[in-house]
């Protein structure tokens, strides 16, 4: 009735000495500094975990100083690469087998490190701790292995969007992923190690182990090798995947001839696990007895956990365990049993780094100085290995463990990330539009198109910086890296939690961060902020002539033709690379004529016939015309109108989206030339914020603190939203407390066909939440 | 995930195994026999039939005013006049037996069934359908099929109600094995927990009301088939038998095993089974028969066990009832389950056994088919002398000798002619214990009594014999009473309960 560690009996029998070489580049990365080590032994599997320092580059922007002006020439700031030092938690699976090549590793290339312990979890712990310690040198200290593993699965749950996933074998997309709560709390945690153990979690420091069973992944293996003399354990999975329990088990049917309708028990019902056995005198099928052992556990589990969920109220149920690590046979069957018990009512959760819990929350003791807690992490892409294939179309052998290691970093993030104050529902809200795990054809064209792209991604890193040679040989590892990816995610669409255009562009851009191009388009912003700010005060003043209803309309035309100006979009990035002359004016003739595809312009303009806005949140994009020439304006008419203006540009760069340190400097320029922007940012009616994110896109659950606290403090009651990647790829259908305004124009031909429109559509969604007294809202969904 | 019935091993025995019956012992009064009941099972049959017992009754009678002249000589000074009466009773009979029997059962219920005017024998169980054929045509009656459950849960009623001390707890080391429970006067709401080869969880709550909360497919069936590929063995008693002479430390993962002790913060012992059969994943040894075969035992009943007590918890029911043919009187079922049950509800739910478990479904079926005579509305008492009891289950002795083959178990049910009622002046009617001493409790008391009835038994044969002074076969009768009820006494010593 416990615990999620095997007897160490598997390794004992192995030989240590299996000598692997190990690619440095690759697996342990970045030990020169790192300190604090955990170590998580299972009965088969290591995890071990370390905080390192990362040195990497970051382009930053400085405003030239005024006496330095010779340098200066016609540019509007420095671009700089200077090396940043950022944190980053590694975890590395691998297994026993290894755990001494890998000490080995660590010692040799450990080197600056004041480390003097190694925190250490799981049943497997005591068996090499003199190991570790002479190896090592280091002081292995025990930790608790059900407080590590609820440590750590806080953990994961509080940083990880999408870690959390159901599992539908025969749905369109096989995992659903959950977007993160921001109340975890209280869950149960029903872990299946070699037996199972059902706790339930109140709180970061309080949970009870209510219940548990020795029926578990234990009696799998140990009964399963009894039966089928299958001494492994993903054989004996296998085995079951191929097997047809209805040989072995005896139906309902078998008994009454068909159903049981009195008792409503349908006749394919299992009555008795392995009764068949019991009387007939034939042989059974290895695979016939190893589903029908599979069936039986769980079933029991999957009844247990339902019971105890109920008793204790609760409706979040987690699995993890050996016993389910990502394999698809046991997940389907556990989902089937909860479903079966619970009429649906409470549905099994899976985590995607369920295997770390018990490594992450050891960690977590050793670092509780640092205060990991009151940080916000964030996986890295690049780094980590993503979950395992588990499409049921692939041979389950080819996700044999041996030898592979598996890898998960977490970067921790400058800042704390919370919610928008001003989502009207937290709880549901989910960034992405479209869930390509979801849609296989959106998938399929996403995929492409990223692919595609990616030879022009890699010539603009090496452009970017065109005085270091080896650059592209860099950028070379970034297109396999990447392109690697992609292929991955093309038969594993789940690896990163749901697949997104927003997962997509992420990636891309840690793995760019992970080659040092920190900022490819730094050069390319530059310039086009150059060239855009010497047309701000013609612009200024040609809106200034027309009528006030006029300047409106033509306001909202110069945002949405700024924002054609975009090289993260293919159509437009090929316009901008065959002819850079191309114009603003050219930009609005290219504009969709009204009524637009999503048009709610008139009960805008309404709106601005009323009374003035509080404060006004607007999410910028991308440098050059767009923020200079088509957002500035806007956020000028607002200024006037004395509305209050929070500027929210991207901490990190992202493509040519704006980033805050851009942002502040260009602001500066423009304030020298508009008294209107000099008195908001003097007044402090005009700020500019730091978004927290460095994506392309925007997730509004995941938004820098400062940001929130401004907006509450501001009481705003306007969020704009621009740009595809922050209005349609992402929070097209998010809903906002007070109102809201999404602009964007389709810079892609098979987007623009899905919504019902074509190149350069507009989408003008002004929205208004229900209850509130105004105009009405537009429609959700472009027509 | 349930049931009673187990699948039907008997199909690959044959039918035709000759005993030879004998009339006097078991199928009794089969000649009035009327609404016959039968309850097949996996490996078992139940019969039950209604019949009605002539037997004498002395009868006392004031002499008639009117007589006194006429009849004077004969009243002489006595007070009333005893007379020998016939009366007729009723009797409900139940009679267990293997399903190998069932041909030879009804070919001799046919020779002696006479005159009886029942079209229609209720029948019930999974085994029912199979045998359908073959009751018809050695019966010419009519097989009407009741409902499984319905059937167990009616039978469980009844034998709640009318059979003082049907209920027990089981206790392996305790002084007396068994602790009979006092009849409750209110029997609702209970828990009954049916491990045939599934496992049925069955929430009563009134006569008529039942519902299956719940069940599992992890029940006798998965003991005896995984049983039987672990060990080559195929019978259940050889199962049973090997399971209670193995050691599961050796198969299962203790807690101690993984950390080498307890699992002090989470409260979990060293010697808790962490992993059923979790050594036998990467040990490269042999296990014997024996220790696999416990901890397959051990792993099932905690199981249910488990289950059991979340169902009465979420349900808040006290009284959990087990049944069904992994249970029925063996004491390696019953330790585990209460066991288990004590681990989970730390003593707070009882696990309790019927004495007459398997005539549930029987007595259920019959009761069903009887429901126009309002059964129910009589009370029933048991007759000792017609019942086999529970049998022997004394850990010392060899499970082997309760091998079932050729025994016929029995169960006999006098109807009372009157309603029987509490003393509406009870204090505690729940708790109210006729006997002063309970013997199964009290082995000195119990040699005294037990020596004392077998002493006394010359002296009550002479007086039963003096009874009839003009009837000459009483010596023979009044001989037979003697070996009847000596027997009894010597089963009494061996099997107390």
């Amino acid at each position: 009735m416990a615990e999620c560690v095997r007897v160490d009996s598997s390794t004992s029998t192995h030989t240590m000495d299996k000598s692997i070489t190990l690619p440095p580049d690759e697996i342990f990365r970045n030990l020169e500094n790192a300190k604090r080590f955990a170590i998580d032994i299972g009965g088969s599997l290591t995890k071990l975990a370390y905080y390192s320092t990362v040195q990497h580059k970051v382009a930053k922007v400085r405003s030239f100083e005024h006496n330095t002006k010779e340098a200066a020439s016609d540019k509007l700031y420095e671009i700089s690469v200077q090396e940043e030092v950022t944190a980053r938690l590694h975890f590395i699976k691998f297994e026993n087998a290894y755990i001494e090549t890998c000490l080995d590793f660590i010692k040799d290339h450990l080197v600056n490190t004041e480390t003097k312990v190694i925190k250490a979890t799981g049943g497997g712990a005591h068996k090499f701790k003199e190991l570790i310690e002479r190896k090592l040198g280091l002081k292995v200290d025990k930790e608790d292995e059900m407080t590590c593993l609820i440590k750590g699965c806080n953990f994961v749950l509080r940083n990880i969007p999408h870690e959390a996933f159901v599992y539908a074998k025969h749905a369109d997309s096989e995992f659903r992923f959950q977007t993160t709560h921001p109340d975890i709390f209280p869950y149960l945690l029903v872990n299946i190690g070699s037996g199972v153990s059902i706790v339930k979690v109140e709180s970061e420091d309080k949970f009870e182990r209510i219940g548990g069973s020795s029926i578990g992944g234990g009696t799998f293996w140990g009964l399963g090798a009894l039966l089928t003399k299958t001494k492994r354990f993903d054989e004996l999975l296998q085995l079951a995947s191929k097997g047809q329990h209805t040989s072995v088990d005896m139906l309902v049917k078998d008994i009454y001839g068909g159903s049981y309708g009195s008792l409503g028990l349908t006749g394919d019902l299992i009555a008795s696990s392995f009764g068949k056995s019991a009387t007939a005198d034939k042989e059974f099928s290895k695979e016939d007895m190893a589903k029908s052992l599979l069936h039986m556990i769980s079933n029991d589990i999957g009844q247990l956990a339902c019971l105890y969920a109920k008793l204790h109220n609760l409706s979040r149920v987690y699995f993890g365990g050996f016993f389910i690590r990502g394999h698809p046979v046991t997940m389907h069957t556990i989902t089937y049993s909860i479903n079966f018990f619970t009429k649906g009512e409470v549905q099994a959760l899976f985590l995607r780094h369920e295997g770390y819990l018990g490594a992450i929350g050891a960690f977590l003791k050793g670092a509780e100085e640092d205060n990991p807690n009151q940080y916000s992490w964030g996986e890295n892409y690049a780094g980590s290995s993503g979950l395992m294939s588990v499409s049921p179309d692939m041979n389950p052998m080819q996700r044999a463990r041996s030898g592979t290691f598996d890898m998960l970093e977490m970067d921790r993030l400058e800042r704390q990330l919370v919610n928008l104050p001003l989502l009207q529902d937290p709880s549901s809200y989910i960034p992405d539009t479209v869930d390509l795990t979801e849609d296989a054809l959106a998938r399929e064209y996403w995929l492409y198109c990223f692919e595609e792209a990616l030879d022009g991604v890699v010539k603009r890193a090496v452009a970017s910086q065109p005085d270091i040679p080896e650059a592209t040989e860099r950028a070379e590892k970034f297109r396999q890296k990447y392109r690697h990816k992609l292929q991955t995610l093309r038969h594993q669409p789940f690896a990163y939690g749901s697949l997104t255009v927003r997962s997509l562009l992420d990636t891309r851009e840690h793995c760019l961060n992970e080659f040092n191009f920190p900022d490819p388009y730094s050069k390319i912003k530059q310039r086009e902020n150059d060239v855009a700010l010497k047309y701000y005060q013609k612009a200024v003043k040609s809106l200034e002539e027309l009528s006030w209803e006029q300047r409106q309309f033509a306001l909202v035309r110069g945002v949405l033709a700024g924002n054609v100006f975009d090289w993260g979009a293919k159509a437009v990035s090929d316009v901008l690379e065959s002819d850079p002359e191309f114009g603003f004016e050219e930009a609005k003739r290219q504009l969709e004529e009204r009524p637009w595809l999503v048009d709610s312009y008139d009960q805008w303009l309404e709106r601005l016939k009323g009374p003035p806005h509080k404060c006004a949140l607007f999410f910028v994009d991308n440098s050059g015309v767009d923020i200079i020439l088509g957002v500035m304006p806007f956020v000028r008419e607002l200024l006037s109108r004395g509305t209050e203006v929070v500027l929210a540009s991207n901490s990190g760069p992202a493509l040519n989206d704006v980033t805050n340190g851009e942002l502040q400097i260009l602001t500066e320029r423009i304030a020298a030339m508009d008294p209107v922007i000099q008195a908001g940012l003097r007044e402090d009616r005009l700020t500019l914020v730091q978004s927290g994110s460095s994506s392309p896109c925007l997730d509004l659950s995941r938004l820098d603190k400062v940001l929130a606290m401004v907006v509450r403090e501001r009481q705003t009651d306007l969020v704009i939203i621009e740009g595809m990647g922050r209005a349609i790829h992402t929070n097209y259908y998010a809903m906002l407390s007070c109102e809201s305004l999404k602009m964007a124009v389709i810079k892609n031909s098979w987007l623009a066909d899905r919504l019902g429109g074509k190149l350069f559509s507009v989408v003008f969604k002004y929205e208004v939440p229900a209850g509130k007294p105004s105009q009405d809202s537009a429609a959700l969904t472009p027509s | 995930m349930l049931l009673s019935s187990t699948v039907d091993s008997t199909s690959t025995h044959t039918m035709d195994k000759s005993i030879t019956l004998p009339p006097d012992e078991i199928f009794r009064n089969l000649e009035n026999a009327k609404r016959f009941a039968i309850d097949i099972g996996g490996s078992l049959t139940k019969l039950a039939y209604y019949s009605t017992v002539q037997h004498k009754v002395a009868k006392v009678r004031s002499f008639d005013v009117l007589f006194v002249s006429v009849s004077q000589e004969a009243a002489s000074d006595k007070l009333y006049e005893i007379s020998v009466q016939e009366e007729v009773t009723a009797r409900l009979h139940f009679i267990k037996f293997e399903n190998a029997y069932i041909e030879t059962c009804l070919d001799f219920i046919k020779d002696h069934l006479v005159n009886t005017e029942t079209k229609v024998i209720k029948a019930t169980g999974g085994g029912a359908h199979k045998f359908k054929e073959l009751i018809e045509r050695k019966l010419g009656l009519k097989v009407d099929k009741e409902d499984e459950m319905t059937c167990l849960i009616k039978g469980c009623n009844f034998v709640l109600r009318n059979i003082p001390h049907e209920a027990f707890v089981y206790a392996k080391h305790a002084d007396s094995e068994f602790r009979f429970q006092t009849t409750h006067p209110d029997i609702f709401p209970y828990l009954l927990v049916n491990i045939g080869s599934g496992v049925s969880i069955v929430k009563v709550e009134s006569e008529d009301k039942f519902e299956r909360i719940g069940g599992s497919s992890i029940g006798g069936g998965t003991f005896w088939g995984l049983g039987a590929l672990l060990t080559k063995t195929k019978r259940f008693d050889e199962l049973l038998q090997l399971a209670s002479k193995g050691q599961h430390t050796s198969v299962d993962m203790l807690v101690k095993d993984i950390y080498g002790g307890s699992y002090g913060s989470l409260g979990l012992t060293g010697d808790l089974i962490a992993s059923s059969f979790g050594k036998s994943a990467t040990a490269d040894k042999e296990f014997s028969k024996e220790d696999m075969a416990k901890s397959l035992l051990h792993m099932i009943s905690n199981d249910i066990g488990q289950l059991a007590c979340l169902y009465a918890k979420l349900h808040n029911l006290s009284r959990v009832y087990f049944g069904g043919f992994f249970i029925r009187g063996h004491p390696v079922t019953m330790h585990t389950i209460t066991y288990s049950i004590n681990f989970f509800t730390k003593g707070e739910v009882q696990a309790l056994f019927l004495r007459h478990e398997g005539y549930l479904g029987a007595i259920g079926a019959f009761l069903k088919g009887a429901e126009e005579d309002n059964p129910n509305q009589y009370s029933w008492g048991e007759n000792y002398a017609g019942s086999s009891g529970l049998m022997s289950v004394s850990p010392d002795m060899n499970p082997m000798q309760r091998a079932r083959s050729g025994t016929f178990d029995m169960l006999e049910m006098d109807r009372l002619e009157r309603q029987l009622v509490n003393l509406p002046l009870l204090q505690d009617p729940s708790s109210y214990i006729p006997d002063t001493v309970d013997l199964t409790e009290d082995a000195l008391a119990r040699e005294y009594w037990l020596y004392c009835f077998e002493e006394a038994l010359d002296g009550v044969v002479k007086r039963a014999v003096a009874s009839q002074p003009d009837i000459p076969e009483a010596t023979e009768r009044a001989e037979k009473f003697r070996q009847k009820y000596r027997h009894k006494l010597q089963t009494l010593r061996h099997q107390p309960l």
